[in-house]
């Protein structure tokens, strides 16, 4: 990852590709999960239901429907190439490149007044 | 030993499983008394009752919740979201003041990750012995004691899954069920699904969850600034390490007072060397510093060569309690809870709707009346029975007639079928009607709502 090339004509840096990803593939979940809701539910069918005291109509309760759900996932996928791209690097750790694990020895072994029965 | 420059070669190694040591201390106690009383709580408040009904209990199917003897409505859906926001600024406040106090002690992966090493410590023994079995041939002792730790876990988990449940449907309810092999499938899923995650989380996961999972670690950077307490080994003092007698003198070894036994890292649940600096795989949860200072007592210097500290101290600079952005935390969250309180105490157990006929717009009647008619919906959100007045306040023309009267019982929700009556002579066009409910014995259970009634306009206007 380190030595690719920071500019190339035409290529988008990492960045731009991970916003441009999560914010396309986030507007087609939504698309997909509009779609499946709103077949099954007639959003008019929930009016007596509603908690809200007024009533929304169904243009409405589309809209806001496909925003919620582009909302939630943008932020799921948000999160997601947040994390990935902040957690540790392959091997141990955080950082740059990979850290072997910290050395462990025994207490006493050049401190002979330790006695290591104190931590078992 | 690792040998290291062989291991920086390897595209891939695997991480060594982390066997952490057991330690005693201030900490170590302290984690005990959260432990303690926090699964207590967790395990206990379903089992006991408030006002004859379980303390905590969200029945879902009857979309309300019961907590510590109020009820909450949907409507009542405003506090849910104050109570997210107040959790988050308790948690930026918190972190921003001790740092991560939450990842050490009261987070449920701690938690419970601390009684599934407890029942694995009980069961196979301490750190040398469980790296020796777990290295060990498959022998019958073997089998024994890993078939005793996973039935002890997966009888824990089941319990946690049993309880988590019972937040949902009432407990002893549950509880006979199982007993009589009669549980739901939703009930089922739920126990099994959340038991499984316990198992998985607390027994394997561990912290892996912490380094790998958990945003929070990734956000401390801005939460924290450099007054916030952090757990930190001083290299000043510290530096060189090595290992010495006793009654060695430092100055002629050219020694620090760390003598790199290395304990602080075995300790450690995430397997880090905390002698490295801050790293967001540290979960705070000072265990290093318990085992430094006991090491310390042993060479006789003193305490807190690893300890809370905030790295102003620790650069011997001005540190600051009080910060722009405590004080910005601390209003917000006073501000919001003693909103949320006040609006708590000052709720009114009633609720009415008036929601018009869709089918006509006014019905003309003989006698110069003109008739609207709607659906009252009333919500009694008190627990006990109430009758309701309901007179308009703003025309006394207006003459009302009920499908039935407005007598509710304890947390009844009731549509009832509305007309009102209004002389023709009394306007056109839209009638904007202020509307009060009021409950016959109490006064102070009343509310005032605002309703729109159609009278016919004259023609010619």
């Amino acid at each position: 990852v380190s030595n690719e090339p920071t500019a190339l004509p035409g290529r988008w840096s990492r960045r731009k590709r991970d916003i441009g990803t999560v914010v396309w593939i986030s507007f087609l979940s939504a698309c997909a999960g509009t779609f499946a809701i709103f077949a099954v539910m007639d959003p008019e069918a929930l009016n007596d239901a509603w908690v809200l005291p007024w009533e929304m109509g169904r243009r409405l309760a589309y809209s806001l429907g496909f925003l919620f759900l582009f909302v939630v996932s943008l932020i799921a996928s948000g999160l997601t190439v947040f994390m990935i791209r902040t957690g540790p690097g392959r091997g141990h750790a955080a950082g740059e490149g990979r850290r072997p694990p910290p050395e462990i020895r025994s207490p006493e072994e050049d401190n002979p007044d330790l006695d290591l029965g104190d931590w078992k | 030993v690792t040998d290291q420059s062989s291991a920086g070669e390897a595209l891939y190694r695997k991480e060594p499983k982390i066997y952490p040591r057991q330690v005693k201390g201030r900490f170590a106690r302290l984690r005990v008394i959260a432990v303690w009383v926090l699964l207590g709580l967790y395990y206990l408040l379903p089992w006991i009752e408030i006002g004859g009904r379980q303390s905590l209990l969200f029945d879902l199917p009857a979309r309300k919740f019961y907590i510590f003897g109020l009820t909450f409505w949907p409507q009542d859906f405003v506090y849910l979201a104050l109570l997210l926001i107040t959790a988050g600024l308790s948690l930026f406040f918190v972190t921003a003041l001790a740092g991560r106090l939450w990842c050490g002690f009261a987070c449920p992966q701690t938690v419970w990750t601390e009684v599934f090493i407890w029942i694995e410590r009980w069961v196979e023994g301490d750190r040398q012995r469980r790296m020796k079995l777990d290295k060990a041939p498959w022998n019958l002792q073997k089998v024994l004691r890993k078939s005793a730790k996973q039935g002890l876990w997966i009888l824990f988990a089941a319990w946690t899954g049993f309880t988590f449940v019972g937040f949902f449907t009432p407990i002893r309810e549950l509880g006979g069920n199982i007993l009589s092999f009669s549980l739901g499938p939703w009930e089922s899923f739920w126990t099994i699904f959340y038991g499984f995650a316990t198992y998985g989380n607390a027994g394997f996961l561990r912290e892996q969850v912490c380094k790998y999972m958990c945003p929070y670690a990734r956000f401390q950077s801005a939460m924290f600034d450099k007054d916030t307490l952090i757990i930190s080994y001083d290299e000043e003092r510290g530096e060189p390490r090595g290992g010495r007698r006793k009654t060695a003198d430092l100055k002629e070894l050219k020694l620090g007072e760390c003598i790199n036994c290395t304990l602080c890292v075995q300790v450690c649940p995430t397997g880090i060397d905390i002698r490295d600096g801050l790293q967001y795989d540290c979960i705070a949860c000072a265990a290093c510093i318990d085992v430094c200072d006991q090491v310390m007592d042993k060479m006789e210097y003193p305490r807190g060569l690893v300890r809370y500290t905030t790295e102003h101290a620790i650069k011997h600079k001005e540190g600051h309690v009080v910060r722009p952005r405590l004080v910005v935390y601390g209003l917000l969250l006073l501000i919001i809870i003693s909103g949320t309180l006040w609006s708590m105490t000052h709720r009114v157990p009633l609720r009415a709707d008036l929601i018009r006929d869709r089918n006509a717009l006014y019905r003309e009647l003989p006698g110069g009346l003109v008739e609207n008619v709607y659906t009252l919906k009333i919500t009694n959100m008190d627990d006990s029975p109430h009758r309701y007045d309901m007179t308009v306040l703003n025309n006394d023309a207006v003459e009302v007639d009920l499908s039935r009267p407005l007598e509710l019982q304890a947390e009844e929700v009731a549509g009832i079928s509305l007309r009102l009556r209004i002389p023709r002579s009394a306007g056109q066009g839209v009638q904007n009607l202020l509307i009060e409910f009021q409950a016959a014995d109490d006064p102070s259970i009343r509310r005032e709502i605002q309703a729109k009634a159609l009278l016919p306009m004259e023609p010619g206007n």
